[in-house]
């Protein structure tokens, strides 16, 4: 009987797949293990069966409910946002010829800041005693204070996720639309087209890819957010801004409930997974990601 | 040094490595009539070498940022003169510091040796982690014993900051006593005292005497008659926020509710039972109707400021008073130097309560023997009365000194006037009528008081809001405490 032996390729890279294994598969079945357990800490972490506990829990809980809720919520506004301005300001940027790259350096600063230190560069901006934004809107009749409110706080954390990252989008979208070949544009502007058509016939389809690498990398992002809220509302008032990821950290870490925090975690990895398939699918459809 | 005014050796050790500079020598001086245990260790000889017999450790310290840690980093010089020993310091946000203790603790190792222990996040849930200093305190051979003993700690402090269920043994020497107490703009309220007591009718001084109805008249005051001077009445920690719930539980307390049917003595030595929540009662629900209410009235930015907002809005003349932690005293003096009082917190109809957020300084018990030697002699020297007074006096921000003996130098006695060098101390008045048995908030000392926190400061935060009525707002509170603790 003749032993399969693996290819030259596939020893190459075997030490490299081992490492990706112990690195993911090994915390993943943890995750899965732990889902099922009750853990304990003191004294070094011990697993105690837990059956389907922590699962059944789920279902019955109804704060974890609404952190989806508001997190669906988050989810499709950062990124409609994010979206949208970022390709609006990468259309504006690749029409200026004067001064485009000083433009587009300081547009890409701020995601070149850490998303904490946009939180609490803010969460100082709109402080009601001596914040710039507080002061520009008690001047325009708003007297309460941003993120006091359950919209205006929830609305606010977005805000400071799409000043952080639509360069980003941005950037990635002009990198797109400077490859797009002139030809093709000039040839639409000989048969008549107008600028909007032009765009949605020949501009769009040609970057629709590098649009999608732009939507998968900030929907990963917008699902783990966490660090924005944090250090802003922590996740008030009155929950409205409590997103899972900031559910998941509080029952991990402040709460010590490993176990639960595993269901949590789990499902925000299938969320993660069927956002990722369900955009590259309906793009892949229209033969975008071919 | 004469007989007639004796100084040990180690309290001029002490003494000289706190203070390190000639600015504090008149205090030093004072300090000399000090310890009486210190004189005897001085007649036993090897004090030094006692305390210089884990030389070559090195001890990681993890503590909130609190301005008695920041104090302490800025001079441990003297204590690793002293000792030999190094000592790494991490100071962080207080969440933050329950997250890393607790890992700590679950990996089984010592990778922090002293832990700043928060009674309710740290020590209620992770006692088991934590050594019995009794060990300590019973070998007085190998170890230093504590300069005055115990007894020189404020009783309830050391109850309430150190112990957990069993009252032999002690896991935290208090290292800091925070109180909230009323911090009001004192100008103000001079400058339009016969107004206020026209309109009012009654003395509007802040005192112990005043209800928090008559606080709320106050607040409305302020907010029609002097907003040219002062934007808003009154202003709170009323963030979603642990801030919350201390904010609130000063008046749930007076208000004659509670968390628990033991209450307050729950907050000495704790439980591993609470039995089920109180906070549906009548008592609870009026002081949710009544907050709701004050909340209505107070500076817009109160639902979203912590400790350290609402202090820096009152600093910034935003508010003429709010209920805020004793410790920042020192940088009130700062921004607003002469113009702010302080007193205890009005009363409700049972009482009034301040609420107690001290906390204490304990030994990661996984850490080896040596460790544990070592960070005992840290934690020693961190509560020892010249190194607290030192932190008092300290340009860091001024700590909250836990020791009788403190309070009671000439000096400290001194600077409760201004000017004064120590500026917390202005607010020790008012303090010390906190800290009377009657007048203390202690929250309940129970293992899953992190989940009772949260949802308190949740459905605290809902009300607010206007998601939930007062009444609604106690009752899911009270189901969702009973679902924590299984009752």
């Amino acid at each position: 009987m003749k032993r399969a032996i693996p290819s030259f390729e596939m020893r190459m890279m075997l030490p490299a797949l081992l490492v990706l294994a112990s690195l993911s598969l090994i915390p993943f079945v943890t995750l899965i293990v732990m889902s099922f357990s009750h853990v304990k800490l003191m004294g070094g972490i011990r697993f105690e069966n837990a059956g389907l506990e922590n699962w059944h829990r789920l279902l019955e809980d109804a704060d974890v409910r609404s952190s989806w809720v508001t997190s669906l919520v988050y989810f499709a506004l950062t990124l409609g946002i994010e979206m949208a301005l970022g390709i609006v300001f990468a259309l504006v940027l690749h029409r200026v010829v004067r001064g485009r790259n000083l433009l587009l350096a300081l547009a890409i600063v701020p995601m070149f800041m850490a998303p904490i230190v946009v939180g609490l560069l803010g969460r100082f901006l709109t402080d009601s005693t001596l914040g710039l934004y507080a002061w520009a809107l008690r001047i325009l009749g708003f007297e309460g204070d941003l993120l006091a409110g359950k919209t205006s706080a929830l609305f606010t954390v977005i805000g400071m996720d799409v000043w952080e990252w639509t360069p980003l989008v941005a950037l990635v979208t002009f990198a797109g639309l400077s490859a797009v070949p002139a030809p093709l544009v000039e040839a639409a502007a000989v048969d008549g087209a107008g600028y909007f058509q032009t765009l949605r016939y020949i501009v769009f389809p040609q970057i629709r890819q590098v649009l999608l690498v732009a939507l998968l990398v900030r929907a990963m992002d917008a699902i783990r957010f966490f660090d924005i809220i944090t250090i802003t509302t922590n996740g008030g008032p009155a929950d409205a801004t409590k997103i899972i990821p900031v559910r998941l950290y509080e029952t991990a870490f402040r709460f010590r409930e490993l176990g639960y925090a595993s269901v949590i975690g789990i499902l925000m990895l299938a969320f993660s997974i069927l956002m990722a398939n369900a955009f590259v699918r309906v793009l892949g459809e229209k033969g975008l990601t071919r | 040094m004469d007989g007639s005014n004796p100084v040990s050796r180690r309290s001029l050790l002490h003494g000289m490595g706190a203070f390190g500079a000639l600015a504090y020598l008149p205090f030093l001086q004072a300090c000399k009539g000090g310890s009486k245990e210190g004189a005897a260790g001085a007649a036993a000889e090897p004090v030094a070498d006692v305390w210089a017999r884990y030389k070559g450790t090195t001890i990681n310290f993890i503590s909130e940022n609190t301005p008695p840690s920041a104090a302490i980093a800025a001079n441990l010089k003297p204590f690793e003169d002293l000792t030999g020993i190094k000592v790494n310091i991490s100071q962080m946000e207080l969440t933050k510091l329950v997250e890393k203790v607790s890992l700590d603790f679950s990996s089984g190792q010592a990778g922090f040796h002293v832990i700043y222990a928060d009674p309710y996040q740290v020590l209620a849930p992770f006692s088991e982690g934590l050594v019995d200093l009794s060990k300590f305190l019973d070998k007085k051979d190998s170890v230093p014993a504590l300069e005055n003993g115990l007894s020189d700690f404020i009783s309830t402090q050391l109850d309430a900051g150190g112990r957990f269920l069993d009252r032999q043994k002690l896991y935290a020497l208090p290292y800091d006593t925070p109180t909230m107490i009323w911090h009001y703009r004192a100008d103000l309220f001079e400058k339009h005292k016969d107004k206020m007591a026209h309109d009012l009718g009654f003395d509007a001084t802040p005192s112990i005497q005043l209800t928090w109805e008559q606080y709320y008249a106050i607040a409305r005051w302020f907010d029609k008659n002097a907003k040219s001077e002062i934007p808003y009445g009154t202003g709170h920690q009323a963030k979603q926020h642990d801030a919350l719930m201390c904010d609130f539980s000063n008046v749930l307390w007076a208000y004659g509710g509670d968390y628990f049917q033991a209450g307050p003595e729950l907050g000495l030595t704790g439980t591993k039972k609470p039995g089920k929540s109180t906070l549906s009662s009548n008592e609870a629900i009026a002081a949710a109707e009544y907050y709701n209410k004050l909340l209505k009235l107070a500076h817009p930015g109160s639902r979203t400021w912590d400790w350290d907002g609402v202090a820096s809005a009152f600093q910034a003349g935003q508010i003429a008073m709010c209920p805020n932690w004793h410790e920042f005293a020192a940088s009130n003096e700062k921004a607003l130097p002469g113009k702010v009082g302080y007193a205890p917190l009005p009363k409700g109809p049972k009482r009034s309560a301040n609420m107690w957020g001290g906390t204490g300084v304990g030994i990661n018990a996984n850490a080896s023997d040596k460790e544990q030697a070592a960070a005992w002699l840290f934690i020693n020297w961190a509560t020892s009365p010249a190194t607290q007074f030192m932190t008092l006096a300290s340009e860091k921000g001024g700590g909250t000194p836990t020791r009788h003996s403190v309070y009671a130098r000439p000096e400290v006695e001194a600077a409760k006037k201004r000017p004064s060098q120590l500026p917390n101390i202005l607010a020790a008045e008012a303090v010390s009528e906190a800290w009377k048995p009657e007048n203390i908030g202690l929250r309940p000392k129970v293992a899953t008081w992190n989940q009772l926190d949260t949802i308190l400061f949740t459905q605290v935060s809902r009300m607010l809001a206007g998601e939930l009525k007062p009444d609604e707002a106690m009752r899911s509170s009270a189901e969702k405490f009973d679902v924590v603790n299984k009752v």
